[in-house]
């Protein structure tokens, strides 16, 4: 109780407020413009967080992504779109929708179901994180060790991406995180002499140069013949929503929980959340033919459910230190230099911090209602932005937030080279989510790994002999075979 | 830019193939059987066969060995493109001698010509970002932005 209350007085400062409102208006903008992605956003803020203590620095990151989340719905809507790649699941059927002249609905239901949905998530992180907690307190090496694999290995099973590539980009991301002091033995591997390499690669300037240059390359190609944006407006965004509540509360709870078990699990997130979910949806629906012809059933489900699966996606990474998307990969590093370990330990150690973000995402799916409003209102002037002074101006956001996280220009150098290397990965069908999973998990990966390879002296079975982790091995093992299984498959009909 | 999948594979195979070489340097400690080599030997291992299905693939799809997209080949998108690289690279090359300030403001203000924004627009763009910006990790976050050629005016 003192820890809550503790809590209440850490999150309702007028300074950390202050933070929760710019970073929401920032969340807001990032979210709703095309080619601009929550992940970006969340790797922008840390640069500008980095000196401020863990609430409002945490604060910063949670506000802007789950404003972020529903943002991506405006342009989807509007323009065919999707702002993040979270609405890309729906964004034909939004502007089906548009066309038909239903945008004020449209951007009503989303809005509402984007708030329901995140509660739902906050929800279940508020209740399943401190229980899990308590059961991982136990946990051995083994467990992480086979938790670690589940999770790398669903990041690569739940992309769409084909799996060899996947695989690729994952082992990339674990042999980075290689470089550097090697945990066991101190000694520096693959340096080459470099001083600033023995502390391993930077991740936030590596999360700068794959996510945001990357995406800058991209669209830099286009932008001189950028034309001119119409957007209608919208009006009175909430008539009607009654009745899509009462018809569809139903596909409301489903999605949610959907999202919340997508994002739970480790590896995947928002936009995945929302295209199973979708998929769902359409399987499901009493008139799938509906479907893409601008029918509001589907939205719902999926707007409910990448939203819940962004809070649901913080559950594996506070309890376990295993990010649940390429978000809480960036928090996890953050919880890391803020010197508050994920782990079943911090629930006990600093409850308060705990109870502070659980209140910070709270917050930020109340303030969502009035700000998306306002977003929505303002969406015309929003979306007019010109990209050709946008687009230097974050170049620059990069090059200095990588040059403040390590002080030197070897942040701007390995933004550079990563920013090329995930262009040139995503230009051969490689994800890069995998990889910087790898890299956040690959020290701990390789810990777990060598610590009960030495335990188990040569006795294999003993990796199963626990049983959370024989069930978590066999789970992992599973999810193998099927792959493989597949890739044969395919190559055989070949 | 995009490389048949049997010439990225063998790429690959002979990248395992040296980080491989590299892991045969690292020092083994007596009495301890998994070493520091233990995991990047792995990784590499990985890796190869990885490469090794891209091959195998690669040869049996018959695409082109290099293909270009078409924009590679409007001489205005490629140097778009390559001004991303080239921005951070001249960052990395001049901003301890020029300062931050008027380097930043150079990125800013030639980018934005290039991508077509009028001078009268792009001039107090290109200043007002450059100074909040500074203002902000500078002055607010004490991040050591080099001075350069402003170090006595700052």
């Amino acid at each position: 109780m003192d820890a809550l209350i503790q809590a209440f007085g850490l999150v309702f400062d007028p300074v950390v407020l202050g933070v929760i409102a710019v970073s929401a208006v920032f969340g807001m903008f990032v979210g709703a413009m095309p080619g601009l992605t929550a992940t970006m956003a969340t790797a922008l803020l840390v640069p500008v967080t980095f000196f401020m203590p863990p609430v409002p620095a945490l604060g910063a990151i949670v506000t802007a992504t789950a404003m972020a989340i529903f943002a991506g719905d405006i342009p989807a809507a509007m323009l065919r779109m999707p702002g993040t790649p979270a609405s890309a699941a729906y964004a034909d059927e939004s502007y089906e929708m548009t066309k038909k002249g239903q945008l004020n609905l449209n951007m009503g239901v989303n809005l509402v179901f984007s708030v329901a949905g995140g509660l739902i998530g906050v929800a279940v992180l508020i209740l399943a994180a401190p229980a899990l907690a308590e059961v991982a307190i136990n946990f051995s090496s083994f467990e992480y060790f086979w938790l670690a694999c589940l999770g790398l290995t669903c990041a690569v099973f739940l992309t769409n991406a084909d799996a060899v590539k996947g695989f690729l980009s994952l082992f990339f991301g674990l042999l980075l995180a290689t470089v550097g002091i090697d945990p066991s033995a101190g000694f520096p591997r693959f340096t080459f002499g470099e001083v600033e390499l023995m502390q391993g690669i930077n991740f936030i300037a590596t999360m700068i140069g794959m996510f945001a240059v990357s995406e800058l390359l991209r669209g830099a190609i286009s932008v001189r013949d950028a034309g001119h944006v119409v957007v209608q407006q919208v009006g009175d965004m909430f008539r009607g929503l009654g009745a899509i509540w009462r018809r569809y509360w139903a596909n409301f709870l489903r999605g949610s929980a959907i999202g919340t078990v997508i994002g739970a699990l480790p590896g995947a997130g928002a936009d995945i959340a929302a295209w199973i979910s979708y998929a769902v949806s359409k399987r499901f629906s009493k008139e799938p033919e509906k479907f893409g012809t601008g029918h509001v059933e589907g939205i719902v489900d999926s707007t409910s459910a990448n939203n819940s699966a962004l809070a649901s996606a913080w559950i594996p990474a506070l309890v376990f230190g295993i990010p649940g998307d390429s978000i809480t990969a960036i928090v996890i590093g953050v919880l890391y230099m803020k010197n508050m370990n994920p782990g079943p330990t911090v629930f006990t150690e600093n409850p308060q911090l705990i109870y502070s973000v659980f209140l910070i995402f709270i917050l930020a799916n109340l303030i969502m209602l009035p700000l998306g409003w306002a977003a929505i209102k303002s969406a015309r002037q929003m979306l007019r932005t010109p990209r050709n002074l946008l687009l230097p101006c974050i170049l620059l956001f990069c090059i200095v937030g990588s040059f403040a996280m390590t002080n030197s220009l070897y942040g701007v150098a390995l933004m550079l080279v990563m920013g090329l290397f995930g262009w040139f990965l995503e230009e051969h069908g490689i994800p890069v989510a995998p990889l910087i999973l790898g890299l956040v998990l690959g020290e701990m990966l390789e810990q777990t790994f060598v610590q009960s390879m030495i335990k188990a002296d040569g006795h294999y079975l003993e990796f199963f002999a626990r049983p959370i982790a024989g069930m978590l091995g066999a789970a992992t093992l599973l999810i193998w075979a099927i792959m493989l299984g597949r890739g044969v498959l395919r190559s055989a009909r070949r | 830019m995009r490389l048949n999948d049997a010439l990225l594979g063998a790429i690959l195979l002979g990248f395992a193939g040296w980080v491989w070489w590299m892991t045969t340097f690292f020092p083994a400690f007596p009495g301890q059987d998994y070493g520091p080599n233990l995991f990047p030997r792995i990784l590499a291992g990985a890796i190869g066969v990885c490469g090794l299905l891209l091959i195998l693939r690669g040869l049996r799809s018959r695409a082109p060995l290099v293909m270009l997209d078409g924009w590679t080949r409007e001489p205005a998108r490629l140097v778009s493109f390559l001004l991303i690289p080239g921005a951070a690279l001249f960052y990395i090359l001049v901003s301890d001698f020029l300062g931050f300030i008027p380097t930043a403001f150079l990125i800013l203000l030639v980018l934005a010509l290039w991508f077509r924004a009028r001078l009268l627009v792009a001039l107090p763009v290109a200043a007002g970002v450059t100074l909040t910006v500074h203002w902000f990790f500078s002055g607010l976050m004490r991040v050591p932005l080099p001075r350069g050629l402003m170090d006595p005016l700052l």
